[in-house]
């Protein structure tokens, strides 16, 4: 992915996708979780037309189904009944706290789907590896998986031909054999990472202080944009506090449809969510204007 | 002064009684290009990393090393790693990061530059190699060939005075190693590297070498001008390092007495002209090749050979032992297919070679026909019966890196595995480790033999368990020309005599067209050519040896080697 939240210096995603979540947390209240769920899954099929969301839908459904449905069965805190189920009262406020506790988990999974996209483990590191030798490790480590990944492979498909099967005959013979291919893929990678090593020491490493190279360049319109969502979302926590991003259910039920000041909190809120879909459609609205 | 200077240099390993390199002595000047060459196991490897300090092994050493007029050893290690550049065989283990990017600045961070200087850096390099569109690309997904380019790239970040190369190109195929040739002849020219390269890759490595250092057992033998040690080994009348020579040279020894030095052909272009100045008849014919009409109608070798393929390809067709019938693979569902409806037969005592550029599905091919890979279309026979989900046992496969075969810790227990997988009698692996001259092995880590070794001690294995056919994916990958040209004997003597089937895939096309009884050329997951291997050789212009480049259209009968020159060609006269 390139231009939209990528042309950023990756401190603003990070801090957008920080904030979201903790926003996602604090909101208690099914219109604004809903809300802010509509806005994200919009931006996730911005962001790949959906590929990530398809691969993904049918866990986020289960998991959210779950809680769903099972709040309102153990939940017997409060005074609304709705009707009985199994001798067992099914109480409202139960329900909108199973629709909320859904709605929130389905938001901060596609909110964290979303997260994923923007911001690559590079990015993070650049983040967070201010001590270089940590970041060296992380990446490494990062290089060593799909390596391991290819010698597996390999040797399983030489192996396979020598009858030394994982996925064949009985139980104890395909332990066995596992258990050997791992301890082959062992001897092997610690084998090749020697050569890795020799190349490593060849290019000067452990002369002296590392320095690290800074792929980013923090801009103005950085500057500009980090502000920007600071303030909405102090905006958006202030409302918070004032009670308005909450439903409460106690002791009093509270209506459930907006009134008054929500309104404008719901506004802040949604400022705050739209923001990235904001800066892609101005992308997309530049390329079309240029044309 | 010289750059680099080895002064009566010793080394021993420890716990080894022969010296590794004995009284080796030379220089390097400023900007020079020099082709180490030799068997493998004769000290090039040890020589090049005792000339980088940060990798120099550990053993007894004795004598000095001079660069840039003081003792290597009081270098700066900031200045060495900087100064001395390395790049390594494997393409792959050598890279350390996860991006492009990140690979190419390792070096340039080690050495606590600071950002600005390495953008700098970046932008010059990646202009240089033309490297924009993998920048951002992780490594894993690279190619070897771009891997290894990669890998000169990052080391040439860190500006380095000398280049050491350790058998660069002997994982890559034919086309890559010709892009890092150029890549290293630019830098040599252009920048004014110096270079010190280890390399097999003769035909490549000797036009571009100011001068060639040759090593055996340790020892310097020669050194000079790629021109002066050809004449001088010619005239010397020593074979050892025949097989180590431009094959253009090889052919104009076979056919000049006494070897004017300033005259020896390296390149395919110098044979040329030194063979327009000939008169070549056929031997047996006693016919001048002058006449034009000649060219056009097929000579008697061919001919004969022609005829012979042709009663091969009727018993084929009637009875193959392995039969591939419109295969049809992908590795993922919406990839383009790597086989493409395939159908291919291989006959009963057949050398086999499918020769091939990159990535144009022969490995998934070996694999397919060794009952590895599931076709998603397309069924594979082997001996009349359908191939299932298990591979047959009598097909032996011989994987590209030979250490992959081995999960135990010794080569004896390797043995056992085969020997009791088939119930084959323990006579027969004395036989075989006499036949292959491996018995001393058998105690050894299979990690701790050389790339020829290994290879020697899986074909064991692999026959131990006596199979009809023979699958080799890539068997002179990392081999040395004498190594190379041992094992392509070994092959044809264990087809000859034990009717093994052979089937080999491989880039090499000097190897296929010395030891194969039919070529078949991959294109894009398809068989799309296939003959006797001289005719189908002879009949490229560029997939054909150096000789055959160098005889095609020269007015000469064609021919493949040096050898099959000798045997043929009758020199009238010398033109000049």
């Amino acid at each position: 992915m390139n231009g939209g939240m990528n042309t950023f210096h990756p401190a603003v995603p990070f801090f957008f996708y920080a904030g979201g979540a903790v926003l996602i947390m604090v909101a208690r209240h099914p219109v604004f979780l809903a809300a802010i769920l509509l806005v994200l899954i919009g931006h996730s099929l911005v962001l790949d037309c959906g590929r990530t969301l398809r691969r993904w839908w049918g866990a986020i459904v289960l998991m959210s189904g779950f809680f769903l449905v099972i709040t309102p069965l153990v939940n017997r805190r409060g005074t609304h009944i709705l009707f009985y189920f199994n001798g067992r009262p099914v109480l409202e406020e139960a329900v909108y706290q199973g629709v909320m506790t859904a709605l929130s988990l389905a938001a901060l999974l596609v909110l964290f789907l979303n997260y994923n996209q923007v911001i690559t483990p590079e990015k993070f590191l650049f983040l967070f590896g201010k001590l270089p030798q940590w970041a060296l490790v992380a990446t490494l480590a990062v290089r060593f998986v799909p390596e391991l990944q290819r010698r597996l492979g390999d040797i399983q498909t030489v192996q396979r031909a020598r009858g030394l099967s994982v996925t064949a005959g009985p139980l104890q013979a395909r332990l066995k054999n596992g258990l050997a291919l791992v301890q082959m893929l062992l001897t092997l990678s610690l084998e090749e990472a020697l050569q890795t090593a020799d190349s490593m020491k060849a290019r000067g490493y452990g002369t002296g202080k590392r320095s690290q190279y800074n792929p980013y360049r923090f801009r103005p319109a950085d500057r500009l944009a980090l502000l920007f969502l600071a303030a909405v979302f102090g905006l958006a926590l202030f409302g918070w506090r004032l009670g308005d991003l909450v439903l409460t259910l106690r002791p009093v039920l509270e209506p459930v449809f907006l009134h008054g000041r929500e309104w404008f909190y719901l506004f802040v809120v949604g400022i705050y969510y739209v923001f990235p879909l904001f800066i892609e459609g101005r992308e997309a609205w530049r390329w079309r204007s240029w044309k | 002064m010289a750059l680099l200077e080895v002064k009566d240099l010793w080394f021993t390993y420890p716990e080894e009684k022969r010296p590794a390199l004995a009284d080796v002595s030379f220089a390097v000047d400023a900007g020079e290009f020099v082709a180490l060459c030799g068997p493998s196991g004769s000290g090039k490897s040890t020589l090049l990393r005792l000339l980088k300090p940060e990798i120099s092994p550990y053993g007894r050493r004795s004598g000095a090393i001079f660069y840039d007029g003081s003792p290597l050893a009081d270098i700066p290690p900031a200045r060495c790693a900087r100064d001395i550049g390395f790049v390594f065989q494997d393409p792959d283990n050598q890279i350390a990061m996860d991006r492009v990017l990140g690979e190419l600045v390792f070096g340039l961070e080690n050495l606590g530059m600071d950002t600005g200087m390495m953008r700098r850096r970046v932008a010059e390099i990646v202009h240089f190699f033309g490297l924009e569109p993998l920048l951002d690309r992780k490594t894993h997904e690279l190619s070897g060939g771009q891997k290894q380019m990669v890998n000169l790239a990052a080391v040439l970040m860190m500006e380095p005075r000398i280049l050491l190369l350790d058998e660069p190109t002997a994982q890559l195929d034919p086309v890559s190693a010709k892009d890092f040739f150029n890549m290293l002849r630019r830098m040599n020219e252009e920048l004014g590297i110096t270079v010190l390269i280890a390399e097999h890759r003769l035909e490549d490595v000797w036009p571009l070498a100011d001068r060639v250092i040759m090593l055996e057992d340790g020892r310097l033998r020669h050194v000079g001008k790629p021109r002066e040690v050809i004449g001088k080994l010619f005239t010397e009348g020593d074979e050892s390092f025949i097989d180590y020579l431009p094959r253009a040279s090889v052919l104009y020894h076979q056919f000049t007495v006494e070897a004017e030095r300033e005259r020896i052909p390296i390149t395919v272009k110098e044979a040329k002209r030194w063979l327009a100045g000939l008169t070549v008849v056929e031997k047996a014919e006693g016919r001048s090749i002058k006449d034009p009409r000649v060219n056009e109608c097929p000579d008697s070798e061919n001919a004969a050979s022609v005829g012979r393929f042709k009663a091969e390809a009727r018993r084929r067709r009637e009875a193959p032992v392995l039969e591939a019938r419109a295969v049809r693979f992908h590795y993922r569902k919406n990839d383009p297919p790597v086989l493409n409806h395939l159908s291919l037969k291989i006959g009963v005592g057949e050398r086999l070679a499918i020769v091939g550029g990159n990535g144009t599905g022969k490995s998934t091919l070996i694999k397919t026909l060794a009952g590895l890979l599931t076709p998603q279309s397309g069924t594979i026979w082997f001996k009349g019966k359908k191939v299932k989900s298990e591979p047959p046992e009598a097909i032996g496969y011989l994987p590209q890196n030979p250490k992959l075969f081995f999960m135990e810790e010794t080569v004896e227990a390797a043995y056992r595995h085969a020997l009791e997988r088939c119930g084959t009698s323990p006579a027969l692996l004395e036989d075989y480790l006499n036949f292959f001259d491996i018995g001393h092995l058998t105690a050894r880590h299979p990690y701790d033999l050389s790339d020829g070794e290994l290879q020697k001690v899986v074909l064991v294995c692999l026959l131990l368990e006596r199979p009809d056919v023979l699958l080799i994916d890539e068997p002179t990958k990392g081999l040395d020309p004498a190594v190379k040209k041992r094992f392509g004997k070994l092959l044809k003597t264990l087809n000859q005599e034990e009717g093994l089937t052979v089937v080999f895939v491989t880039h090499d096309i000097e190897f296929a067209a010395q030891v194969a009884t039919r070529c078949a050329m991959m294109f894009r997951g398809e068989i799309t050519a296939e003959g006797d291997p001289h005719a189908f050789f002879t009949g490229n212009a560029f997939y054909t040896t150096a000789v055959g480049r160098i005889t095609r259209g020269a007015g000469v009968p064609e021919v493949l080697t040096p050898e099959e020159a000798k045997k043929r060609w009758l020199v009238a006269k010398d033109g000049s």
